[in-house]
């Protein structure tokens, strides 16, 4: 720790030039997969839909992002004349440092010979997602307030609402896992599933996060800031080029995150068969299949109505996910 | 580094106040006040107090100013109004500021200022951690814990009674002009 301060507690102290080689492998793995995330999600809507998706750029068209990307990149930033120059070119960058910073704390697995397999195991651990996931919110509505476009700002409210909404929601349904496992620490909260894993006894809490995972990431049956039949494209409207692009990244790296989130705290995370070094694989098959999940219900379930996303989050997921973490308090307590 | 992040963060907290009085769009004060919030929160972690700095943007960045910003958003591009709304309130302003700057400065020479050559105090590990903080909410400082939150109950409370009795107020209007 030479001339760098701690920045945070960890349970484990690592040389500084090691987290540098973790994070940029971190950063270079996980931005390899998420452009195939992007030809899964087409490729799967057109099976859902009775057609074969995008097979004709490379072999079965897995070369597709790479395409759609030099399309985007070559395209002219336009801005409209009503926009605010700076809030307009810092609102995608909001919203994807949100979803990047998020990665940090995701757990691959445990410490195997002297090298944790996360980011980082801050002691604040899931609170730390929390913290970063609400500066996605200024992004998108900076980006919607900031076009100068009625359309724009509209999606960016309803954004902004939905957000404060489930944000509740999804924090009260993971207080029953913290319970559980007496501790904040993502690694800890996987060590603590080896026996049995939460998604078990904490069911409720998954289904509340998984909803409300929907609803966070704007996704459908809750993509109303989007909707396309109302509000053009909702806060992104007026975007063109790689900055569009940036919202459509970062919703596939907060897609991620959610599932990797989900699969941490609900499914043993990095816990398997086989040696310790395995983690990595056993918390990536976890998290495809919460990825899977999300794209599965996209294929299935139309868009809810505004009020019916507002009293499904306040009047329904709050007081389950409200319930489902006092009725843990008292059986953790007891037992 | 440490020297540098705090100055990054002392210079984003107290750039930001400042922006915050000077802008004339509410909008962009309240962005202002954003930054300001989150350079506190950075400080905070200087200081290794985790879980202060993550409830600091948890709560202000990612609650409370969510909903100035909304106001700003929705009301925004109101013109100020010409004269003062208190009469004589700039004169007063300068003289309540001055009181607190002389009080603040007795504070700071009386007590802050001996700590300056020293280390600052020795600090435990797991001092700002979840469960430090924990410990002295619920153990220590309980009453004042029990407090806060049964007043946070009092003003939620508060909210609905005072919004149900509008709604019945302008129901009532309607009955009387129907």
């Amino acid at each position: 720790m030479n001339g760098f301060p701690p920045i945070a507690d960890t349970a484990f102290a690592e040389a500084p030039w090691l987290l540098v080689v973790k994070s940029i492998v971190i950063f270079g793995v996980m931005f390899a997969i998420l452009p195939l995330l992007t030809v899964l999600e087409r490729k799967l809507l057109g099976r859902f839909q009775q057609r074969y998706g995008p097979n004709r750029v490379g072999p079965v068209g897995l070369l597709q992002p790479l395409a759609d990307v030099g399309k985007l990149l070559g395209k002219e930033h336009f801005r409209p004349d009503g926009a605010v120059p700076f809030l307009f070119a810092i609102g995608p960058l909001l919203v994807v440092l949100s979803g990047i910073l998020a990665i940090a704390i995701i757990p691959f697995g445990n410490v195997v010979d002297g090298v944790g397999l996360y980011g980082i195991d801050v002691s604040i651990g899931i609170l730390y997602f929390f913290a970063v996931g609400s500066i996605a919110f200024y992004g998108l509505l900076l980006a919607g307030w900031s076009s100068g476009s009625k359309y724009s700002f509209l999606g960016a409210m309803r954004a902004a609402a939905q957000l404060i909404s489930y944000e509740v929601a999804m924090g009260l349904s993971l207080l029953g896992v913290i319970f559980m496992a007496g501790s904040l620490s993502l690694v800890d909260i996987v060590e603590a599933q080896s026996g049995l894993w939460f998604i078990v006894p904490q069911i409720v809490g998954f289904l509340v996060f998984m909803l409300a995972g929907f609803a966070e990431t704007n996704r459908t049956p809750f993509d109303l800031p989007e909707a396309d039949a109302e509000l053009v494209a909702g806060y992104q409207t007026e975007y063109g080029g790689m900055r569009f692009g940036s919202f459509l990244l970062a919703e596939y790296i907060e897609i991620t995150v959610v599932s990797a989130i989900g699969a941490a705290m609900f499914l043993g995370g990095f816990l398997g068969p086989g040696p310790d070094w395995l983690g990595p694989l056993w918390m990536g098959i976890k998290t495809f299949v919460l990825i899977l999940m999300f794209i599965w219900i996209r294929a299935t379930i139309p868009r809810v109505r505004y009020d019916q996303l507002m009293s499904l989050g306040w009047k329904i997921l709050l007081p389950i996910a409200t319930l489902n973490a006092l009725v843990t308090a008292v059986v953790v307590t007891l037992t | 580094m440490k020297e540098v992040l705090f100055w990054i963060g002392a210079i984003g907290a107290i750039g930001g106040a400042a922006a915050v009085v000077a802008l004339r769009n509410p909008f962009y004060s309240v962005l202002a006040l954003i930054a300001h919030l989150v350079s506190i929160a950075g400080l905070f972690l200087i200081l290794q107090a985790e879980f202060i700095a993550a409830a600091q943007v948890v709560v202000y960045a990612g609650a409370v100013m969510v909903l100035y910003v909304f106001v700003a958003a929705y009301v925004g591009g109101i013109e100020e109004p010409k004269l003062d709304a208190i009469p004589g309130q700039r004169p007063l302003a300068f003289l309540v500021g001055a009181a607190i700057f002389i009080e603040l400065s007795i504070a700071i020479v009386a007590s802050g200022l001996l700590a300056l050559d020293s280390g600052g105090p020795e600090v435990a590990l797991g001092f700002g951690s979840p469960a430090g903080v924990g410990k002295l909410m619920l153990e220590r400082f309980l009453i004042a814990f029990e407090a806060a939150s049964l007043l946070l109950l009092i003003a939620a409370i508060g909210a609905v009674v005072l919004a149900e009795r509008r709604r019945r107020d302008e129901s009532d209007a309607e009955e009387a002009l129907g």
